[in-house]
């Protein structure tokens, strides 16, 4: 009796230390056929650093924002999305495909949006994890409801659902692949509306990334080890060099607060300045637009 | 069998409600419902937490998030608690240069549950939310949300 009851509890004991353990997030390749390495990292610092990047609706919003008409040519064929083979290319592929559906929400194009839908489904089921998608739901809001708001809000939760899910089953690879698809996507979309309509808005929306892509850096470097990793991340190395003649001062200057209705506005006195030229921007508009159109055509 | 059973029940309890206890966050239906209080801005993400009772005046309850944010924008920060610590808790923006103690603001200084924050630097930004001083003798959850208000024009 006494060996079955502690048989029992071993049991017990081995079930709840199963993802119990946050100590170290150990990476194994996520491919059966690519290169499997070992990487350690503190999970407390990956997560930090993942989660403080931009939701995939905000640079969407922002462009939107500008009034820059609505062009679907820009964003990730749902066809090419059903290339997208090995999970190194299907992380990416979700960020850039959540930053498109971000796109698609803020300028309310409900057709699209369906299609792109089932393209992120694909990929969720795909890297297992699906049940943080909720399809569904989502299709039924997309093209039945006018609640836009709703739609963002769940399209935005769910990315960030599934980004969470990945790191939390030691997948922190895919996250960072994730949050890149993300941010080039929408330094993409935002270097596509330059080139259509140059504004000086817009162009600091791509200078102004500089502190930005040394954050990312960060992330990306941890993965170098991995496989396929090291070409990227040449490539996202490349392209912050050129950000080195791009200056960003910091000048001082007194707040001012405004209360609007039952809202206080904070506008801080201490601001940037950045200085770039033409070529500069040129320059930065073209890697960005090389890297992503060579990562959706791996 | 009955012991055996009784046994492993106690014994779960023991090994997985603490767990669950920790990571028990306001629920989704919350966070939800303090997203639509933004208005017409576009929710980006939300800071969701649980904050324990304080037990000596020294401790520092609370979770700190890091946060991307863009130049030029106009973000909105909305906090929400339960009904019970309605004045009990803070959101606070701060960064490198501006710390906690010293904030670009609050929930507390801007003395209302929302305030918007026109972005002058890109760069890494923190949200904090955590009781304010004297207050939190009792456990409560508590949300954050940030939003997108629009380009400064």
């Amino acid at each position: 009796m006494v060996k079955k009851i502690f048989f029992l509890l071993s049991i017990i004991a081995i079930f709840s230390s199963c993802g119990g353990d946050d100590s170290s997030d150990v990476i194994d390749g996520p491919d059966a056929n690519e290169e499997i390495n070992r990487v350690e990292i503190d999970p407390e610092k990956i997560n930090a650093l993942i989660e403080m990047f931009p939701s995939p609706i905000e640079m969407a919003a922002t462009i939107e924002d500008l009034k820059v008409p609505y062009s679907k040519k820009n964003l990730v064929p749902t066809e090419t999305a059903g290339d997208f083979d090995a999970n190194f290319e299907k992380a990416l592929g979700l960020g850039m495909l959540s930053a498109d559906l971000g796109y698609l929400n803020v300028y309310k194009r409900k057709n699209a949006i369906v299609e792109y839908l089932t393209s992120i489904k694909r990929i969720a089921d795909a890297l297992d994890v699906d049940q943080f998608f909720d399809f569904q739901t989502l299709k039924r809001l997309a093209t039945n409801s006018t609640d836009m708001q709703k739609l963002m809000y769940l399209s935005v939760t769910s990315y960030h659902d599934m980004d969470a899910h990945l790191r939390e089953t030691r997948r922190s690879d895919l996250s960072a692949l994730m949050i890149t698809g993300v941010w080039l996507e929408g330094q993409y979309l935002a270097a596509k509306v330059n080139q259509f309509k140059s504004d000086k808005k817009t162009e600091e929306i791509i200078v102004g990334q500089k502190d930005i892509l040394k954050e990312l850096l960060e992330v990306l470097d941890m993965f170098n080890e991995k496989a396929r990793f090291d070409g990227m991340n040449k490539q996202f190395h490349e392209l912050a060099t050129l950000y080195d003649n791009v200056k960003i001062e910091i000048i001082d200057g007194e707040d001012e607060i405004i209360k609007e209705g039952d809202i206080t506005l904070l506008i801080p006195g201490e601001h940037t300045t950045i200085e770039y030229t033409q070529e500069d921007l040129d320059k930065i508009s073209n890697k960005i637009i090389k890297i992503r159109n060579n990562l959706i055509s791996l | 069998m009955k012991k055996i059973a009784i046994l492993i029940a106690i014994t779960s309890l023991f090994i997985f409600a603490p767990q669950e206890e920790t990571k028990a966050q306001c629920k989704q239906q919350r966070v939800y419902k303090c997203a639509r209080q933004g208005g017409n801005a576009i929710y980006l993400r939300d800071f969701n937490t649980k904050l324990r009772a304080v037990r000596s005046s020294r401790s520092i309850n609370g979770t700190k998030w890091p946060v991307v944010l863009n130049r030029g924008t106009r973000y909105r920060f909305i906090l929400c608690t339960p009904i019970k610590s309605r004045n009990d808790v803070k959101l606070t923006l701060f960064d490198s240069r501006h710390p906690e103690t010293k904030p670009w603001n609050s929930t507390e200084k801007s003395n209302t549950d929302k305030f918007d924050f026109i972005c002058k630097r890109s760069g890494v930004y923190y949200v904090s939310i955590r009781f304010k001083p004297g207050k939190g003798r009792s456990k409560t959850c508590a949300v954050g949300i940030l939003s997108f208000v629009g380009k400064n024009q």
